[in-house]
């Protein structure tokens, strides 16, 4: 398994090294910077400026120091629209943000989609499958950025439950919505594969098996149905990641979170590459990170691939 | 069809020029009704289609979409410039929806007329939407049929290129592109083909993988037509039901796609607009009670997301051979 996890790494190393030089590459030969303004700025100045950033050198020279700063001193540069910041700091601010509510994102799609599909299944054309179904389509219609103004609306001004944005060091009402917005589309998608999964599950030969034996419903479902029902549902998991880091890019400009995707949102219209750059390479890891988990998670639960891991 | 078969089963017929002509009429029969089964899969497909009534719901919507998009803008009593000065001071009590000043969508913050907005936002929502959809799926399943088609190494680097692109949030695409080309519309559909190059291409794959070693395809090569000809004439033709079955879905992920990045600010800008980008205007300022500049925009895109929904599922129904 650890060797595994190593080999994955190995092997992710080529395309994250491909998108930065892709990335810097087109960053720098974009028209304008972010020292372009209405007003340009004296020649010598500029060179002034350029040369503080290191931006005079030849381009392969820069590319090779800012990789060198990456990999050794784990160093992404310094901002180059906010003078007083650089992306480390950047990242420091708003990372654990948007991790947080991420985190409880996931927890809410797995820990509500996954029970929802399994009544949904146990119970079919209930009461509960229909309300699943309702749901399914609710979340095609109202992806998180409508929804997220529909329940500020509904909770913030209508209600007044529950803050309309900010973080507030994490106190719990703030997680909340940026949590449920961001995982509510998820959350109806989950629930159907769980429902679809368990319904070939249980209509698997060994389901009956274990029935003809006298087994308890009970132990049927936990020892026997309950892991391969989940393995689509942990494959599933590995889109959904990369979905939720785009969303919560969104999440985080619409709910004034301060987290990173406000930062990288802002860097792009002030085109302040180092920054957008930075933070590229940091969602393009939390991806790989992410998968990797969803892998191995499918591993341990899946003996098939496990005796393939060894 | 010749002597030495019929020969070989004399107990079926005795009589051997008989049993010649049956089973030349039986084969021609056969070619006949395969002739027919083959034509009337689409003619199958279209009335299972209209049979579903929730298909053809969706289907007078969006037909009612397209009307307002393409004529919507007949009935606007305002251009899409034009500052309303006389409620510019007090939108939020004078600036809702009312028929007898001619703005029936209210205006938005600026005092500009949001019908007129809504259309020109449906417009390039569903431009953006459809062309960036349809031109995807093709692109999509083009690599795909040839990843499926030739294996081997050209299969190994154009999946290697699907899974890099999965997993990159399509996220960075949009702000470094924006940050290297700006924005227009035409930009915004580029970078969206760019990014969703491989939708239909794991279905495609498979299915020319199964297809290539069926004997039609073993009989197209035998004739020495070119792979191009084989994919094109052969293959491409048995497996469009798939492809529109993904057109179908890829549609409303590019219309959604779009507008999140226009909602964020980096997709469609002024002076043009999109759904996406009417949302995010209404979203920042409900506070202030202006909700029809949140609600007309976010009830043409749940309209449209719906009936393109229902108008996929029906489209699954009627082609999917499993779902038969």
């Amino acid at each position: 398994m650890l060797q595994y996890t190593f080999r994955r790494t190995i092997a992710v190393l080529p395309t994250i090294l491909c998108l930065i030089v892709i990335c810097f590459f087109l960053m720098r030969l974009a028209p304008g910077g972010p020292f372009t303004s209405e007003r340009p700025l004296p020649p010598a100045i500029m060179a002034n400026v350029l040369e503080r950033y290191g931006l005079d050198q030849p381009l392969y020279v820069q590319l090779f120091t800012y990789l060198k700063n990456i990999f050794f001193n784990f160093d992404f540069g310094p901002s180059f629209a906010q003078r007083d910041r650089d992306v480390n700091d950047i990242i420091a601010a708003g990372f654990p943000v948007t991790l947080t509510y991420g985190f409880w994102s996931a927890v809410f799609v797995l820990v509500l989609g996954i029970p929802l599909g399994v009544i949904a299944a146990l119970r079919q054309n209930s009461f509960w499958d229909y309300v699943m179904t309702g749901f399914a389509i609710f979340s095609q219609i109202f992806p998180n950025f409508v929804l997220a103004p529909l329940m500020v609306l509904t909770f913030t001004l209508a209600l007044g439950l529950l803050p309309g944005g900010g973080w507030n060091g994490g106190q719990w009402e703030y997680v909340v919505m940026p949590a449920v917005a961001l995982g509510t589309s998820y959350l109806a998608n989950v629930a159907r594969i769980t429902r679809s999964s368990l319904l070939e599950v249980l209509g698997s030969p060994y389901i009956r098996t274990a029935r003809a034996k006298g087994l308890p419903e009970r132990t049927i479902m936990i020892r026997h149905a309950l892991k391969p029902t989940l393995l689509p549902v942990i494959s599933y998991m590995s889109p959904v990641f990369v979905y939720m880091i785009t969303g919560s890019v969104f999440i985080d400009v619409f709910f004034s979170t301060g987290g990173i995707g406000q930062s990288f949102i802002d860097a792009a219209y002030t085109r302040d590459y180092s920054v957008i750059l930075g933070l590229a390479i940091l969602y393009s890891v939390l991806t790989f990170v992410l998968n990797l988990a969803v892998d191995l998670a499918y591993a341990a639960i899946d003996p098939k691939v496990r005796s393939g891991l060894k | 069809m010749t002597n030495t078969q019929t020969t070989d089963s004399p107990e079926n017929h005795p009589r051997t020029a008989f049993g010649a002509r049956r089973q030349f009429e039986q084969a021609e029969l056969a070619a006949a009704e395969e002739m027919i089964t083959n034509r009337s899969f689409w003619a199958d497909a279209r009335r299972r289609f209209f049979k579903n009534r929730m298909a053809m719901i969706g289907c007078v919507f969006l037909l009612a979409i397209f009307l307002f998009a393409i004529f919507g803008g007949l009935f606007a009593q305002y251009n899409i410039e034009e500052i309303d000065w006389s409620l510019l001071g007090n939108v939020e009590t004078e600036g809702g929806p009312r028929l007898d000043n001619g703005h029936w969508f209210g205006v938005d913050e600026l005092g500009r007329d949001l019908y007129a907005r809504v259309v020109q936002g449906t417009r390039v929502s569903l431009m953006v939407g459809f062309l960036a959809g349809v031109a995807a799926v093709l692109i999509g399943s083009c690599f795909g049929a040839i990843a499926g088609y030739y294996g081997g190494r050209t299969d190994q680097i154009i999946m290697a290129a699907y899974n890099i692109t999965l997993s990159i949030p399509y996220i960075i695409f949009f702000v470094v592109w924006q940050a290297f080309f700006g924005r227009s519309v035409t930009q915004m559909i580029l970078v969206m083909i760019l990014i969703n190059w491989t939708a239909g291409l794991l279905i495609t794959r498979g299915q020319v993988m199964t297809l290539k070693n069926r004997e039609f395809v073993d009989a197209a090569r035998m004739m020495g037509l070119s792979d191009f000809k084989i994919i094109a004439r052969h293959i491409l033709p048995n497996m469009l039901w798939v492809i529109v079955i993904y057109t179908s879905i890829t549609i409303p992920d590019a219309i959604m796609m779009e507008s999140l990045v226009s909602f964020l600010g980096v997709g469609i800008q002024e002076p043009q607009t999109s759904w996406g980008a009417l949302i995010s205007e209404g979203a920042s300022t409900m506070t202030y009670g202006t909700l029809w500049q949140l609600l007309f925009p976010a009830l043409f895109f749940a309209v449209n997301q719906i009936s393109l929904y229902y108008i996929g599922d029906g489209l699954r129904d009627a082609l999917d051979p499993k779902e038969r």
